[in-house]
């Protein structure tokens, strides 16, 4: 009996293996693929042998922070690293309180307010974007970073949904239980739910701190100054020639975010210590 | 004062309103010199900075930098300083200007410019002051005209003509070629004087190593393409590219234009479908994969850098890559077409081919504060020394007939073509922008139909072609039109 | 209401002069904001809301032209800060009905004898029992201006001429509801509108359903007992999902086009190179805009349910085991409902992105008109066709309208789906 059991998950480590490699595989071929041409001597993506470059060199790295005089990516790096802190911070702490809210209050507006939110997200962003231009010139906005990390953290909250979702999940006996002992509302968000939200806080600060790295179209209508501009627009403005500068640009965006994902990612398995809250 | 002026003009358009429609014409004739005579005084302003817009290769080989050094040494008196705008070089001033965040001087093509002109976003100029003038030929200030109010005004400076340029390499060519290839003996290729010969050619290379090609150029570009059309009497507006109720793509004989372009397809792979060529043909025609191919003349320097790598991994040095790619890389204008449009026929009538072109200039936005010191940054920049530099750096085909004239060779042939009309500028109206993805629509059609198997495809003559076209003519009406 | 009427003049005095009746009851802090708020109001109004509000009806009188010097009106700013006008009024009622009614409530207390509440109470009530509006004031206003006015703007664009040849300085009228009067008359548009929003339903099902079920299957196979260096398999999905979209895009499409590798294998092996993406190629197209869709949306949707996974109650888990159920049984009857239940939202929020998903086809591609379509190809997606229409064609109000159309159409749709749903009816079940 107890011999067939462990053949048994013998054969279930196996396919969850081979699985596992397969997946793996799926999803590092075309990273490795888009790595290894930001290496490519020739620059070229045509002079390749199949799938990868001749010959490799750094060369086009070098020449990414190096030769800055028409494209500054170092410049666009940081200014791109600014407003991905600036929005991941600040929206991360919105939204997570929004949906804080929206799980634990009764109030009269809640329902109604969760079924405009998730109209609104039905609406064609780019149809406002003519908008939220001229709301901008308007306030003066224009060509600051911070005009964009305020646009990027205003609009975090409206995806609270999902973080919703997990507060749901999250005994409202934790709560009651504080609240006998006199702590308020805003205590036992800070002290009792927070701490075991640590999940959904990474996984929020990720998104809204990737966000910026890739969208174009809004630091594209704000920012007018080239030395202003944001890795995604930066990389949009290159020459259609600098095939190799566009590479290299774009894989080093990913290096922030896989250094967050590995400092965070601790906190996103053992958010709440197996079965200690309900105990 | 300025604004004085322009008060009291509001006020006599006023009154000529009330006096009725007789007197109208002729103030409006008094009125025609006025907008440029009171914007453009005369009077420099002084201690101003000039943000100026330039292309992104003009500032990458340093020529912006030789141009506001100069520029600025000699307004130094004046307080005037031209700066780089640093702003990305496709900018749309209409969006950007009215709210401040644009340049006072804007480097572009001519269909670019125009369309801030019909808003306008950019002023009249009085170029009629400038050193530039009478160089330049009617065809290119024409490009920059506009037709307000019942008068004409003029409203940028043209700098540089861009038009395709044929793009081949000497060493690639067949070494007998000068027994074999050139049956009028002018020392001049017959497949790079015409399209017969290279259809001919590219077939022979084709067939002698089917790695290899003669002319390629991917179908789907309407820039490239289009000019075969207007070859054989194809247009695209009617009226002097100003009546979108006429679309002239089929006009005349364009199918004959249609089925030559089939006919290169033909001897190329299917690379020519989608956009691969027209990024992979620096790196194939430095590897000698290509014989031949379109590009415009800005992309020179590119051509040329991929062809010195390539000599310098064959094993050559430095000096001698580059001397051997400056022999080897020639760029010249188009080759001639048959009259018939058949490529296979011997001996054929040959036409001259036209291209889809357009003229680079400078223009001055509307939302400047000091249009006098800009005016003088245009004249400067368009003076016969600059321009001068200007063909150095940048291998550009000058508008001014006196650097022309003097560089020879190309520039004069583009500068001849433009006169001639061979080059078809680009309208300058914005619905110019409603052609391109119909036109790529049809051209992809085009060049997937030569890699079609032979009872799949689409246009097996030329009335096929021509029901294509109009195909095409209709798609661009409808959305030009449908919605008005 | 009847509570006002019956009330004292204090009470009818803060309905002139916001605060005023909460001052005469001696709450000092409460009347000088509300007063603050009056007198910040009618500054505004007078500085710019007023002429803000007029120039929402007029949408602009004199046409500006740069060349005589003439300043003129821009008319979809006007519109803009018309819109925004009215929502500080909006505002301005709300607070001022709200400082009728406290003024009530105090006069009510005072009556009977107790002492109105305290500012630092209804400080601390903030903190507590009514921390939801702390909490909700920043987040709504930032909404407000940045995704409703917007909206707004949209909305009311779609009953104006603003497009084509008339943009600024040109100036915009209202032109009632002219543009969709043109939509539905216009023949063509209705067998294009009907195809695409045939494949754009398909196309979010299929991609909802596959991201979210390989994102899903993911994050438990991850998550199984028996995977060592979980942090390590997760990080390759995350290294996906490190790369921004537009530029898998772009690779992804360089990688299926005629002169890329995938191609340049098949021509190795001697056969003819296929058309991918190219204008015959429509279903194959579609497939393969689901798949690079799957392969782009799957790592976030594996984050998200990893961190819904480590919020299970372990103690359930426990009593199955007990009670002898099979790692089958548990994963049914347990992890499934709850998953199913905590992610809904997540199903949602996939459903509405990939409904809008523009970049996907647009990047993969753009660029081609097809036969039986107007002015879209086969793969275009509602918004793609939108972006064509408004901004490639400058239609800007018609595509407002039509906006408006597939706004109300799929907000219907997902609404009816969003009210049934367990997370929004029973947001209690797992408590």
């Amino acid at each position: 009996m107890m011999k067939k059991l462990s053949v048994g998950k013998i054969i279930d480590a196996t396919w969850t293996y081979a699985l596992l490699l397969i997946v793996a595989f799926i999803f590092f071929f075309p990273c490795l693929w888009i790595v290894l041409a930001s290496f490519s001597k020739s620059g070229s993506i045509y002079s390749f042998d199949g799938f990868f470059p001749k010959s490799y060199s750094v060369a086009t790295f070098k020449k990414l922070f190096t030769d800055t005089t028409m494209y500054n990516y170092p410049r666009w790096f940081l200014n791109t690293l600014f407003v991905a802190v600036g929005s991941c911070l600040l929206g991360t702490f919105l939204t997570i309180l929004t949906a804080y809210t929206m799980s634990r209050f009764e109030f009269r507006a809640r329902k109604t307010m969760m079924k405009t939110t998730m109209i609104l997200g039905m609406f064609p962003s780019f149809m406002g974007m003519t908008a939220v231009y001229i709301l901008m010139t308007q306030f003066g906005l224009i060509n600051q970073l911070w005009g964009l990390i305020l646009i990027y953290a205003a609009g975090a909250p409206m995806g609270y949904l999902t973080q919703k979702g997990f507060f749901d999940t999250i005994p409202k006996a934790i709560d009651e239980a504080a609240k006998i002992d006199g702590a308020n509302s805003a205590q036992i968000f800070w002290k009792i739910n927070l701490p075991l939200s640590k999940p959904i806080i990474v996984y929020t600060a990720l998104t809204s701190f990737t966000w910026p790295w890739s969208d174009f179209i809004l630091p594209k209508l704000l920012l007018k100054e080239k030395d202003l501009y944001t890795v995604a627009v930066g990389l949009m403005s290159l020459d259609e020639t600098e095939f190799a500068r566009f590479a290299a640009g774009s894989v080093f965006i990913a290096v922030p975010i896989v250094i967050l994902y590995f400092a965070l990612v601790k906190n996103m398995v053992d958010g709440i210590a197996e079965g200690a809250v309900k105990g | 004062m300025k604004r004085k002026i322009a008060l009291v003009l509001i006020g006599m358009m006023a009154l000529t309103t009330l006096a009725g429609c007789k007197s109208e014409s002729k103030e409006a004739t008094k009125e025609a010199a006025s907008p440029t005579n009171t914007i453009f005084t005369g009077e420099l302003e002084e201690n101003v900075t000039i943000q100026v817009l330039e292309n992104d290769t003009a500032i990458s080989k340093g020529y912006f930098d030789e141009l506001i050094k100069a520029f600025n040494k000699e307004y130094e008196k004046y307080g005037i300083t031209a700066v780089d705008a640093n702003m990305d070089q496709y900018l749309d001033l209409a969006n950007d200007g009215p709210y401040g965040y644009g340049p006072d001087v804007l480097y572009q093509a001519n269909d670019v410019i125009m369309q801030y002109a019909e808003g306008k976003h950019i002023y009249p100029l009085p170029v009629e002051q400038l050193d530039c003038y009478s160089q330049i030929p009617e065809a290119a200030w024409k490009a920059y005209q506009v037709d307000v109010e019942g008068n004409t005004y003029t409203c940028g400076v043209p700098v540089n003509v861009q038009a395709p340029m044929l793009y081949y390499r000497t060493d690639l060519l067949p070494e007998d070629w000068k027994s074999n290839w050139d049956d009028n003996k002018n020392d001049v290729p017959d497949m790079v004087e015409n399209w017969n010969d290279m259809y001919a050619y590219s077939k022979e290379i084709h067939e002698v190593n089917p790695d290899k090609y003669g002319y390629m150029k991917s179908l789907y570009d309407v820039y490239f393409s289009s000019g075969f059309l207007f070859s054989y009497g194809g247009y695209i507006f009617g009226d002097n590219n100003t009546d979108t109720n006429d679309i002239g793509f089929a006009a005349g004989d364009a199918n004959k234009g249609a089925w030559v372009l089939s006919q290169l397809a033909s001897n190329m792979n299917e690379d020519c479908i989608d956009d691969t060529i027209t990024t992979n043909a620096y790196s194939k025609l430095a590897d000698g994969t290509y014989f031949a191919t379109l590009s415009t003349p800005d992309t020179y320097t590119t051509f040329y850098d991929s062809l010195v790598e390539e000599y310098e991994n064959d094993g050559l040095t430095e000096d001698e890559a580059r001397d051997k790619a400056i022999e080897n890389l020639v760029m010249t204008s188009l080759p001639k077409l048959p009259e018939s449009g058949d490529l296979t026929e011997e001996n054929p009538s040959l036409i001259d081919t036209k291209t889809m072109g357009g003229v680079n200039g400078y223009a001055i936005s509307s939302y400047t504060k000091c249009p006098n010191a800009c005016l003088a940054f245009v004249d400067f920049a368009t003076n016969y020394e600059m321009i001068k530099l200007r063909n150095e750096k940048l291998g550009i085909a000058p508008a001014r007939e006196d650097v022309a004239e003097e560089l020879g060779g190309l520039s004069k042939q583009m500068y001849e073509n433009l006169e001639k009309g061979n080059v078809v500028l680009m309208p300058s109206i914005k619905e110019v922008g409603q052609i391109w993805t119909p036109g790529q629509t049809f051209f992809t059609d085009l060049a997937k139909d030569s890699f079609r198997p032979e009872s799949e495809k689409k246009f097996k003559d030329l009335d096929a072609l021509k029901a294509g076209l109009e195909d095409m003519c209709n798609q661009i009406s409808d959305a030009i039109h449908t919605l008005e | 209401m009847r509570k006002f009427l019956d009330s004292s003049w204090r009470v009818k005095l803060s309905a002139l002069i916001m605060g005023s009746g909460q001052l005469m009851y001696g709450c000092v802090a409460k009347g000088i904001i509300y007063i603050l708020i009056e007198i910040g109001f009618i500054a505004y109004m007078v500085i710019r809301g007023f002429s803000d509000i007029v120039g929402f009806f007029t949408l602009g009188t004199t046409k500006a032209d740069a060349w005589l010097g003439t300043v003129g009106d821009n008319s979809v700013v006007m519109l803009l800060m018309g819109i925004f006008a009215w929502i500080v009024v909006a505002a301005f009622i709300y607070l001022y009905v709200l400082n009728i009614k406290s003024a009530c409530d105090i006069e009510e207390r005072v009556s009977t004898g107790r002492a109105p509440k305290s500012f630092i109470d209804e400080l601390k009530e903030l903190l507590d029992r009514k921390f939801y509006i702390t909490v909700l004031v920043l987040p709504v206003v930032g909404v407000c201006i940045f995704n409703i006015l917007p909206i707004i703007f949209m909305i009311l664009i779609s009953f104006t001429n603003y497009g084509g040849s008339i943009v600024p300085p040109e100036l915009v009228d209202w032109v009632g509801i002219d543009n969709f009067k043109k939509i539905l008359t216009l023949s063509k548009f209705a067998p294009t509108f009907a195809r695409i929003l045939g494949w754009n339903i398909l196309w979010a099902v299929v991609s909802t359903a596959l991201n979210y079920f390989a994102g899903l299957g993911l994050a438990l196979l991850l998550n199984k007992d028996c995977v060592k260096g979980k942090a390590f398999f997760r990080a390759f999905p995350v290294l996906a999902y490190a790369i921004p979209g537009f530029i898998t895009l772009l690779a992804f499409k360089f990688m299926f086009s005629y002169g890329g590798p995938i191609n340049q294998m098949i021509k190795a092996t001697g056969t003819a190179p296929i058309g991918f993406l190219d204008l015959d190629a429509k279903w194959m197209a579609r497939l393969i805009g689901i798949l690079v869709n799957c392969w782009i949306s799957v790592p976030s949707i594996m984050l998200l349910a990893t961190g819904h996974l480590s919020n299970r109650d372990m103690s359930l888990y426990e009593a199955a085991r007990i009670d002898g159920a099979t790692p089958f049984q548990q994963f049914r009857k347990l992890t499934m409902p709850f998953m199913l239940f905590a992610t809904t939202p997540v199903l949602l929020g996939q459903f509405i992105g990939n409904f809008n998903n523009f970049g996907i086809f647009y990047f993969l591609r753009g660029g081609l008109y097809m036969d039986g379509y107007f002015l879209a190809s086969d793969t275009d997606l509602l918004i793609n066709w939108l972006y064509n229409l408004s901004i490639d064609n400058n239609y800007y109000c018609i595509g407002a309208a039509i906006s408006l159309i597939i706004f109300i159409i799929t907000s219907a749709i997902s609404l009816a789906v969003y009210v049934k749903s367990p997370s929004y009816r029973e947001e209690d079940t797992f408590q």
